[in-house]
C-alpha cells in the first residue's frame, strides 16, 4: 500500500477505497467496530491509545497504532493537539470520532478539517447549533415538530432566588429541570413543585456549570410514563436523506440506555410515519449530513415530542444494522468522503426484530456501580441470529478510566418473540469471569413479564428490578454444588499438578492431598 | 462422599439435585449445567475454600470446606473480632478527594476517613470500628480501584 500524501486530495481514491488511512479517534467496542469496517472497504486503520490501552484490543487489531498520552481521558481521547499529531504521523487522510469523547465536539470537526483532513460526520457548524438544547427547541417547534411542553428560554430567576411565576406558565409540575449546553443526565432534576424547584436550582446549575461550563437551565414538564423512542438517519452531501426506522431505548439506568430493540413494541405504522416525518423536520432545521438519530418521548397515547438530535453513530446502532442489512458505519465513511445514497439505502426496508443487550462492568445488585478489575473469563454467545461486538477478550484488564462498556450481544430473528428467546438462549450461552458483569441484570430481564409483552417504560429498572430478587435457594444449592464439583476436581488434579520440594506446600494443598487419597482408596 | 460443607453468606447450604453438569473448558471453569427442561452455561473461579460460582450472570461466593477448615477458621475470626488490624479499601474505582484523617489519629467507629469520587458522587468512605489510623496508602487526588487498601485500623 505505498502511496504518496499527494493522493489524499482526492475524495474517492482510484481504486474505491473512499480514504486511504483513517485514524479512529476512540477507543473499546467502538474503536474495534471501525477498524473492521476499514478493513472491509480497503482503508488501513490507524488506533488511537492511551498508556492505559497500550494491550487493548483495538490497539491490537488495528494497521497501525499511535500513542497519544497517559490514561485521563482529558490528557488522551479527549485531547485535540494529541489526536491531530497522531493523525499526521501516520498519515491519516480521515478520522472517525466514534461516539461520546470528542464525536459532537465542534472544535475537534473544525481542528480535523483545518488539517486538510476529512472529519467523519457532520460539518462543525452543525454541532455548534445543536450543542445549545434551548435554541435547537426553538427551531425545531418552528419547523412544525412538537416538543416536550415547558420554556424556550433560559430559567431566570428573580434577584431574591425565588422562580418568576409567569415564567412558568404552560410547563406544569412535575417538572423536569436540564441544563441548556447539557446532556447526559448531568444537570438534570425532576421537581414536584415550585418549592422543589427552587431548592434544586443552585445545585443543579453548579452541576451544569462544572459539566459544561455554562450554568443555563430550562424547565420542561415531565412526561411519564414515557418511552425513549429514536429515529435513524443517513444524509449525503446531495441532499438525500434517508429514514432507517426506530430503535426503542426504554430500559435505561441513570438516564442511560442498557437495551435497545427495532422495531419498537410501542410503535404502530401511524406512529412510525409521524415519527419519520418529525424526524424528517428536525432534520431539515440544520445543515446535516453523515449519520443522526432524532431522539423522541412517546406518552402512553402515543404523542410523540422531539428531545435531541445527535450527529453522530449511536451506541445501539447495530440493531438498525441487523434488521436493514446495511453497514452504517461504512456508510458514514462513504458518505464523509461525498459518496451518494442510492434508492438502496434510501427505501431500505426492515426485517424481522433485532434487540441489543450492553455488557457493562457494572454491578446491578448495587445500583448498577461501576466495578473494576480484570476479565479472567470471556465466553460470548454464537449460533443462528447472534452478533457481538466488544472491545475487550479474557485476560483485560480494565481501565478506571473509561466507561464500562466491554460488549453489545445483539440478537436478531424473524419478529420479536422470537428474538426475546434467541437473546434467553445467548444469554444461557454467555459467561464472563472476574468481575460482576450486568448479565444477571439482562438475564433477568427476558424473563420479566413487562420485557417479555413489550409493555414497559423508562421506569422499568426503577420499579421492577430495584435491587434485583434475592437469591433462590436453589441458586444457593445449585453454586454450592457447583462449587463443591470444582473443589473435588482440583483435589484430584492436585497430586500430579503439585511439583514442588514437599516443605513449600501450603497447608490446604497438604490437606486437599490427603483428602484425594483418602477418596481414591474405596474407589 | 460429601465431608466437604457447603455455605452462602455464612448460611450452610445443601447441594442441589436434579441438576447435571459438564464441564466445557474445565481448566477454566466453564461447565454447563442441565436440569431437563433449562440449559446453562456457568463459571466457577477460585481455590482452597473459597470459590465463586457466576449463575445466570450472578457472582455467588461459596464457601467449600471441611469440618477441620471450618473450626480452625471459627478459631481465627474470634480472634480478629477482638481487635487486631483492619484493612479498609475502596470498594468503588474512584477518585479519592478529601482525607479526613491522618497516620496515628485514633477514630470512632463510623467516622469519616475519607472521600472517594466515583459515578460523579462523593461517597465517604468510614471506620468500620474504633482504633488508631496506620499506614494511609493514599493521597487526594489519586485514582484508585476498588479492593484497592486505602488505611489501616489497629
Amino acid at each position: 500500500m505505498a502511496t504518496s500524501p499527494s493522493d489524499r486530495s482526492s475524495s474517492l481514491r482510484k481504486d474505491g477505497a473512499p480514504f486511504r488511512r483513517l485514524l479512529v479517534a476512540n477507543r473499546g467496542e467502538i474503536a474495534v467496530r471501525i477498524i473492521r469496517a476499514c478493513r472491509e472497504l480497503g482503508i488501513e486503520s490507524v488506533a488511537a491509545y492511551s498508556d492505559a490501552d497500550a494491550d487493548a484490543l483495538h490497539t491490537r487489531m488495528a494497521d497501525r497504532s499511535e500513542r497519544i498520552g497517559p490514561p485521563p481521558a482529558a490528557d488522551s481521547y479527549l485531547s485535540i493537539d494529541a489526536l491531530l499529531a497522531a493523525a499526521a504521523r501516520s498519515g491519516a487522510d480521515a478520522v472517525h470520532p466514534g461516539y461520546g469523547f470528542l464525536s459532537e465536539n465542534a472544535a475537534f470537526a473544525r481542528a480535523v478539517e483545518a488539517a486538510g483532513l476529512v472529519f467523519v460526520g457532520p460539518p462543525a457548524e452543525t454541532l455548534e447549533s445543536l450543542g445549545d438544547k434551548l435554541a435547537a427547541r426553538r427551531s425545531v417547534a418552528a419547523a412544525g415538530v412538537p416538543i416536550v411542553p415547558g420554556l424556550l428560554v433560559p430559567l431566570v430567576a428573580d434577584g431574591d432566588g425565588s422562580v418568576s411565576k409567569a415564567d412558568l406558565s404552560g410547563v406544569g409540575f412535575p417538572a423536569l429541570l436540564k441544563a441548556a449546553a447539557g446532556g447526559g443526565g448531568r444537570g438534570m432534576r425532576a421537581v414536584a413543585d415550585l418549592a422543589e424547584l427552587e431548592a434544586a436550582l443552585p445545585g443543579a446549575g453548579r452541576e451544569a456549570m462544572a459539566a459544561f461550563g455554562d450554568g443555563t437551565l430550562y424547565l420542561e414538564r415531565l412526561i411519564a410514563p414515557a418511552r425513549h423512542v429514536e429515529v435513524q438517519l443517513l444524509g449525503d452531501r446531495h441532499g438525500n436523506l434517508a429514514v432507517l426506522g426506530e430503535r426503542e431505548c426504554s430500559v435505561q439506568r441513570r438516564h442511560q440506555k442498557l437495551v435497545e430493540e427495532s422495531p419498537s413494541p410501542a410503535v404502530d405504522p401511524g406512529l412510525r410515519e409521524a415519527l419519520a416525518d418529525s424526524a424528517r423536520r428536525v432534520a431539515g432545521t440544520v445543515a446535516f449530513h453523515n449519520a443522526a438519530t432524532v431522539e423522541f418521548l412517546v406518552d402512553a397515547d402515543g404523542g410523540h415530542y422531539f428531545l435531541e438530535m445527535n450527529t453522530r453513530l449511536q451506541v445501539e446502532h447495530g440493531v438498525t444494522e441487523l434488521v436493514t442489512g446495511l453497514d452504517l458505519v461504512a456508510w458514514q465513511i462513504r458518505l464523509a468522503a461525498g459518496g451518494r445514497l442510492p434508492q438502496s439505502v434510501l427505501a431500505a426496508p426492515s426485517r424481522g426484530h433485532a434487540v441489543e443487550v450492553r455488557l457493562y462492568a457494572e454491578d446491578p445488585h448495587h445500583g448498577f456501580a461501576p466495578v473494576s478489575g480484570a476479565i479472567s473469563s470471556w465466553r460470548m454467545p454464537d449460533g443462528p441470529g447472534i452478533r457481538v461486538d466488544a472491545g475487550v477478550a479474557g485476560g483485560t484488564a480494565l481501565p478506571v478510566e473509561y466507561d464500562p462498556l466491554l460488549a453489545k450481544l445483539m440478537v436478531h430473528a424473524e419478529n420479536r418473540p422470537a428474538a426475546v428467546a434467541r437473546l434467553r438462549r445467548a444469554l444461557d450461552e454467555t459467561a464472563i469471569g472476574g468481575l460482576q458483569t450486568d448479565l444477571s441484570f439482562l438475564r433477568w430481564l427476558v424473563d420479566a413479564p413487562a420485557f417479555v409483552t413489550g409493555a414497559y417504560d423508562t421506569s422499568l429498572i426503577e420499579t421492577e428490578w430495584g435491587a434485583g430478587p434475592r437469591l433462590t435457594s436453589e441458586e444457593r444449592s445449585l453454586a454450592a454444588e457447583v462449587a463443591r464439583l470444582a473443589r473435588e476436581r482440583a483435589t484430584r488434579e492436585l497430586p500430579a499438578a503439585a511439583g514442588g520440594p514437599p516443605g513449600m506446600d501450603s497447608a490446604w494443598q497438604q490437606l486437599a492431598r490427603r483428602e484425594a487419597v483418602g477418596r481414591r482408596r474405596p474407589a | 462422599m460429601s465431608e466437604l460443607e457447603l455455605s452462602v453468606d455464612g448460611a450452610p447450604v445443601e447441594p442441589a439435585s436434579g441438576w447435571t453438569l459438564t464441564w466445557l473448558d474445565a481448566d477454566a471453569g466453564v461447565a454447563r449445567l442441565d436440569n431437563g427442561s433449562q440449559s446453562m452455561v456457568c463459571l466457577v473461579e477460585g481455590a482452597g475454600m473459597d470459590w465463586t460460582v457466576t449463575l445466570r450472570g450472578r457472582r455467588i461466593p461459596v464457601v467449600v470446606r471441611s469440618w477441620r477448615e471450618r473450626v480452625l477458621a471459627d478459631a481465627e475470626s474470634a480472634s480478629r473480632r477482638h481487635g487486631g488490624p483492619i484493612e479498609v479499601r475502596a470498594t468503588l474505582p474512584g477518585l479519592v478527594v478529601a482525607l479526613a484523617v491522618r497516620e496515628g489519629d485514633e477514630v470512632a467507629a463510623g467516622a469519616t476517613l475519607l472521600t472517594i469520587e466515583a459515578m460523579k458522587m462523593q461517597n465517604e468512605v468510614r471506620a468500620p470500628r474504633a482504633g488508631r489510623v496506620v499506614a494511609v496508602g493514599v493521597v487526594a487526588g489519586q485514582a484508585v480501584a476498588a479492593g484497592a487498601s486505602l488505611l489501616r485500623i489497629e
